[in-house]
């Protein structure tokens, strides 16, 4: 038996916090989602597997679904490029280079729910700057916000605004840690600079690419302040209803708690597969 | 010749980083501009105050009078929650940090329990919200800063834990071990020795979870109404509540992003481990 230490307590504290805060409640959440649970009635009626089977035939929940990939294959890749081409300039020799560095890191700090608000000052349809801008260029205004169609490109397009930023940075840092005797011996060599590019720096950075990639999946799987905000709470219809906007509707709209419970369930479980793999990568850095 | 070529590509990298500053710069400024306009200008495009329209300082003097009560109030509630979680999250996440750092745990591995706390972070907020709901209300919390602070305080810990975790490793443990050998007690060894040397993560870590709060907007969504909202709701709702007044929606973005820009900026070198939670070192 191994002495209990001050160690030991100091750990116990931090773990105890998060399971009295988050566990229990998970747990019962999990029993909810068997019971005909509503927000406001005191009875939880056992219901089974009910909600978990009403899934099948729940088009709303394929559709939140398919947006939460939709949202997060279109947006992940472009925040991952952008952010590999600003961490190149930024090895560039400029001119303000931390100026210019502490620019690109602005959105890093903005509430998701500002980003959106922007986005409504910006995408405004009936006169907005950019509609405008678009007019005077000779191109006809977009319906970025009340067109289903164009309404997840719009959020595509707040999120890159907010998180490329955080690619940049993270892949500048990794960047900068690569050796300069490389890339002097690799111009000694005669190679371009693409060249270098691609067989010292992206070899090399490909580890902090992956976490980067597991990161930005994990976090706009969960994509939520933007897409609430900034189309009415998912919209236009269903055509920006994420995974989290759909479990949030159920719970707090229609107040079927039980219902909402299932989902999320199916939703956690989902993430925690994701998880699991990232997981796997990331304990490495830490052993 | 080769002049021509480095030139040429100097150029463009001038261009391109000017085209993303743009990117990154434009919409805030913007957001600026259009609180300074007056409201028959909000649908203009000029930028250049006195030049292109007259900058008035109405909009925020209603914002600042009339609507004073309710952004007071959010503002007030956002600093408390943002302080509240933060002073909870750094002294639990300093305390698991250093054990995690400078303690070999038998049964549970030590990197058994940075992968608890990993998982936690990407938790779905949307399925913590359901119970956190249902939790502050059985227990009378719903609608009290308190609650916030609690929820906050566990989402932002992992954070806390794994950055605190990466500083006291990366210091020697000599000075420690001779203190040790004094009879100096484990506290005393970690406020009168450690934290004075990790005083700047500390602060980085207060001032990223303070900011995390700040910006927080789905839990503080659900667990309040009428007394504890926050900035991030105040603005939600100004949406859907005062319609296109872009002018007036713009300073109450601008409060809202204004603080947490500033406190960022202050921690850059610590942003990158601190987003990662140490698994990217800057």
């Amino acid at each position: 038996m191994a002495k209990f230490t001050a160690y030991h307590s100091f750990i116990l504290i931090a773990v105890a916090y998060v399971i009295i805060i988050s566990i229990f409640p998970m747990a019962f959440m999990v029993y909810g989602s068997f019971t005909n649970w509503r927000l406001g009635l005191s009875r939880m009626d056992w219901v089974g597997i009910k909600y978990y089977t009403d899934l099948v035939g729940d088009y709303r929940f394929y559709n939140s679904l398919q947006v939460t990939f939709l949202l997060t294959a279109l947006a992940v890749p472009i925040e991952i490029a952008l952010g590999l081409v600003l961490a190149q300039l930024m090895r560039c020799q400029i001119r303000f280079r931390r100026f210019f560095r502490t620019i690109f890191l602005i959105p890093l700090f903005c509430a998701p729910v500002a980003v959106a608000l922007m986005g409504e000052v910006l995408f405004y349809e009936g006169g907005g700057p950019v509609n405008s801008v678009l007019n005077i260029l000779g191109f006809p205004s977009i319906p970025w916000r009340s067109s289903p169609i164009i309404a997840p490109f719009t959020v595509v397009l707040c999120d890159v605004w907010m998180w490329t930023p955080f690619c940049f940075l993270i892949t500048l840092a990794a960047l900068e840690g690569i050796p300069r005797e490389l890339h002097e011996a690799s111009i000694v060599d005669g190679a371009s600079s693409f060249q270098t590019f691609r067989s010292i720096d992206l070899p090399l950075i490909s580890s902090p690419l992956i976490t980067i990639l597991m990161f930005r999946i994990l976090d706009t799987i969960k994509i939520f302040d933007i897409p609430f905000t900034l189309v009415g709470g998912g919209g236009p219809g269903i055509a920006t209803e994420t995974m989290s906007i759909y479990i949030y509707k159920v719970a707090f709209r229609d107040f079927t708690l039980g219902k909402a419970a299932a989902i999320s369930l199916v939703f956690l479980v989902l993430i925690a597969i994701i998880t699991s793999l990232f997981i796997k990568r990331l304990r490495r850095y830490y052993a | 010749m080769p002049d021509m070529v480095n030139r040429f590509k100097s150029v463009i990298t001038y261009i391109l980083v000017l085209l993303f500053s743009g990117f990154f710069f434009i919409p805030l400024f913007w957001m600026v501009i259009i609180s300074i306009k007056k409201p028959i200008d909000q649908f203009t495009l000029g930028f250049i105050p006195w030049l292109q329209f007259e900058p008035t300082l109405r909009n925020w003097e209603a914002e600042g009078v009339k609507q004073a009560a309710e952004n007071l109030k959010a503002l007030m509630n956002s600093t408390i929650i943002g302080l509240g979680s933060a002073i909870i999250a750094t002294i639990l996440g300093t305390l698991a940090g250093y054990a995690l750092a400078r303690f070999e745990f038998k049964k549970i591995k030590n990197v058994d329990i940075i992968s608890y706390f990993l998982s936690l972070r990407f938790l779905p907020p949307i399925a913590l919200a359901i119970p956190y709901y249902f939790l502050m209300q059985s227990i009378g919390l719903i609608d009290t800063q308190l609650a916030v602070i609690l929820v906050h305080a566990a989402a932002f810990l992992p954070y806390a834990v794994l950055v605190m975790r990466d500083a006291f490793k990366s210091i020697p443990v000599a000075m420690e071990e001779s203190a040790f050998i004094d009879g100096a007690s484990i506290l005393k060894v970690i406020t009168n020795i450690v934290l004075p040397i990790v005083a700047p993560a500390l602060a980085a870590v207060f001032i990223l979870t303070f900011t995390f709060s700040w910006n927080e907007f789905l839990f503080a969504f659900v667990l309040t109404s009428k007394n504890a909202f926050t900035l991030p709701i105040r603005i939600a709702e100004s949406i859907t509540a005062i319609g296109v007044f872009f002018y007036a929606l713009s300073i109450r973005q601008l409060i809202a992003v204004i603080p947490p820009i500033i406190l960022g900026m202050l921690v850059q070198k610590y942003i990158v481990s601190g987003l990662t939670m140490g698994a990217v070192k800057a």
